[in-house]
């Protein structure tokens, strides 16, 4: 599969704060990737640059094979966006706003569409200047998407949407991306991440830490937890704890899963001591403790490499 | 290019400021010509209409708030990164706000002209020809022209130095008090000038010089020996001026991180 975003040892500081360290990925055509990592990571540094909003000091971009400056970039016309919060003219309407920022005819059925897909129809004629939150972020997200893209690329673009909202929007991304349509998604949000994207790109003090699918991030962390519920928590916690059972912290009956066999062992554990079991449930890994897991591991392998340096 | 001009004077179009100081700058013309019609010793029906019943000031002082606020504004209300995310590069979309600017200058010009013709043949029907000599060979009507040609000139020469300062501050305030100062400048500092300029010929060379060429084209026997130009001088500096102001602007605005 040809990428559609490329970046190369990209460089870029802010005067002598070196924010992006030489950063190098590829966006696979009709996924859905995550960009995730600690706030004042580099995501909305990277996203701007990528979009030629930055300068940058050494490195390259290429959107479907074209460069990517601050001074030239033919190829956006290929990309939507949304960054950080949305520009609204408060003294036009969201379909203004469409219509100001769509390209070329036809475009009307298309802008049409978009406002049902994202229920903003009851307000879409009103002035901007009365929007909520969570309007101007429907309205940002109708912007990025009214062109036809290639490749969207969004920034928190959760924030502020109602449950609905939020439904809406995850529909529209899988549906377009089953069309051929690129998404890089960044957000804190990571149960939403978890139910949407399928490769991950996780980035920490500006460098990349980690490029890799969900499955196999959540799989590499092993994180498949069996959680319990039982006649008597107490004494099956007591129980699986001699067996020497690995469990979570959790006040819950929690044991971590170390392979297919765990699951009849600790049933018959708990079953031969006289404990009832009421309830059973296999917890997915979780994308939230996978995350952290690896930041933590590639920090201190970082802190490791900087002692041996000195 | 075209497109991005239409998509700038459409936000202009929507702005309730356009339409407002439209209906204020008809206001004022009516009211100098019904003046200049009740009280025709003090405003002199000629000098009225040849001045276009007072819009050019406030044409000049609402095109440097305007100008301020067609870049200012982007970064006001966030919209400037996505102005600039699209296949346009940054010196299109800084022309194309030149462009839209020039063209709004156009509207203004010809608009207050328009309606000063208007009144002029309502209330002044029988009374004032725009034939009538206004010396030099010209008449009140072509003398009016000239100096809005020069005055369109001049402003564009302090419009170039608001879009510069605009771009570097971000911040319509700054820009539009130096706009104001500047137009202001060349009246203040008239008498320092003429005696900078008896003694250094090439001290007539600078930009407050410049914004003068209005006035000599109202008054050209008076200003060109007081200055020691021509007109035509005065219409090639104000371009080279414009021209370098434009310019540094540009730079910066490539430059930048939004
Ligand atoms: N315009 C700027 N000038 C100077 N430093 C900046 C600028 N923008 C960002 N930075 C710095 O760059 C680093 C990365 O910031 P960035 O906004 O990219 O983080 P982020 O990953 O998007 O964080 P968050 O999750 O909070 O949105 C931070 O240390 C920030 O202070
Ligand atoms: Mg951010």
């Amino acid at each position: 599969m040809s990428s559609i975003l490329s970046v190369q040892n990209l460089n870029k500081s802010f005067g002598n704060k070196h924010v992006l360290h030489d950063v190098s990925f590829d966006l696979k055509k009709g996924h859905i990737v995550g960009l995730v990592g600690p706030n004042g990571a580099g995501k909305s540094t990277l996203m701007k640059t990528m979009l030629g909003l930055f300068n940058y000091d050494s490195g390259s971009i290429k959107i479907a094979g074209e460069t990517v400056t601050p001074q030239k970039h033919e190829s956006l016309s290929k990309v939507g966006a949304l960054i950080e919060y949305p520009g609204i003219y408060p003294f036009l309407t969201g379909w203004d706003h469409l219509q100001l920022f769509a390209d070329g005819d036809h475009q009307l059925i298309h802008i049409q569409k978009i406002i049902s897909q994202l229920n903003m129809d009851s307000y879409i004629k009103r002035k901007a200047r009365g929007y909520s939150l969570g309007m101007k972020q429907k309205l940002g997200i109708a912007l990025a998407l009214v062109n036809f893209p290639e490749l969207v690329i969004l920034d928190e673009p959760m924030n502020g949407l109602d449950p609905q909202a939020t439904k809406d929007l995850r529909d529209l991304i899988i549906t377009e991306s089953q069309r051929g349509t690129t998404f890089l998604i960044s957000s804190h949000i990571l149960s939403e991440l978890q139910r949407l994207a399928q490769d991950l790109l996780i980035i920490d003090e500006g460098s990349i830490v980690q490029q890799t699918t969900m499955h196999e991030l959540l799989a590499s962390q092993g994180k498949q937890t069996i959680m319990l519920m039982t006649s008597n928590d107490h004494k099956a916690r007591q129980l699986l704890k001699k067996a020497k059972f690995e469990m979570t912290p959790d006040p819950r009956v929690e044991v971590i899963a170390k392979d297919d066999n765990t699951m009849p062992e600790i049933l018959r554990l708990l079953v031969e001591g006289g404990v009832d079991i009421l309830d059973v449930q296999r917890l997915e890994g979780n994308l939230e403790s996978s995350l952290l897991e690896v930041l933590k591991q590639s920090r201190i392998k970082k802190r490791l490499a900087e002692e041996e340096a000195e | 290019m075209w497109t991005l001009v239409r998509q700038e004077s459409f936000k202009l179009t929507r702005k309730v400021s356009t339409w407002i100081s439209t209906g204020f700058l008809v206001g004022v013309e009516i009211l100098f010509a019904f003046l200049s019609r009740i009280y025709p010793q003090t405003f002199v029906p000629a000098n009225m209409f040849e001045s276009l019943y007072f819009s050019r000031p406030i044409i000049i002082f609402y095109m440097i708030a305007a100008t301020a606020t067609i870049i200012t504004m982007e970064f006001q209300y966030g919209t400037m990164k996505q102005v600039l995310y699209r296949r346009y590069s940054r010196g299109q979309i800084l022309v194309s706000k030149w462009l839209a600017v020039f063209f709004y200058t156009l509207y203004w010009y010809v608009m207050s002209t328009g309606i000063a013709l208007l009144l002029k043949a309502m209330l002044f029907h029988h009374t004032l020809s725009i034939h009538q000599g206004a010396g030099d060979g010209m008449s009140i009507f072509t003398r009016g022209l000239a100096i809005s040609a020069a005055s369109l000139v001049s402003l564009w020469l302090l419009l170039s130095v608001v879009f510069l300062l605009a771009n570097l501050f971000r911040n319509s305030a700054a820009a539009v008090s130096v706009g104001i100062i500047g137009y202001f400048a060349a009246y203040i500092v008239t008498q320092l000038l003429t005696i900078l300029i008896q003694k250094w010929d090439w001290a007539k060379w600078n930009p407050v010089t410049m914004t003068l060429y209005p006035s000599m084209m109202a008054r050209p026997g008076y200003y060109q020996s007081l200055l020691n130009m021509q007109g035509w001088q005065m219409l090639l500096g104000n371009f080279i001026y414009i021209a370098i102001f434009l310019g540094i602007g540009y730079y910066v605005f490539n430059k930048r991180n939004v």
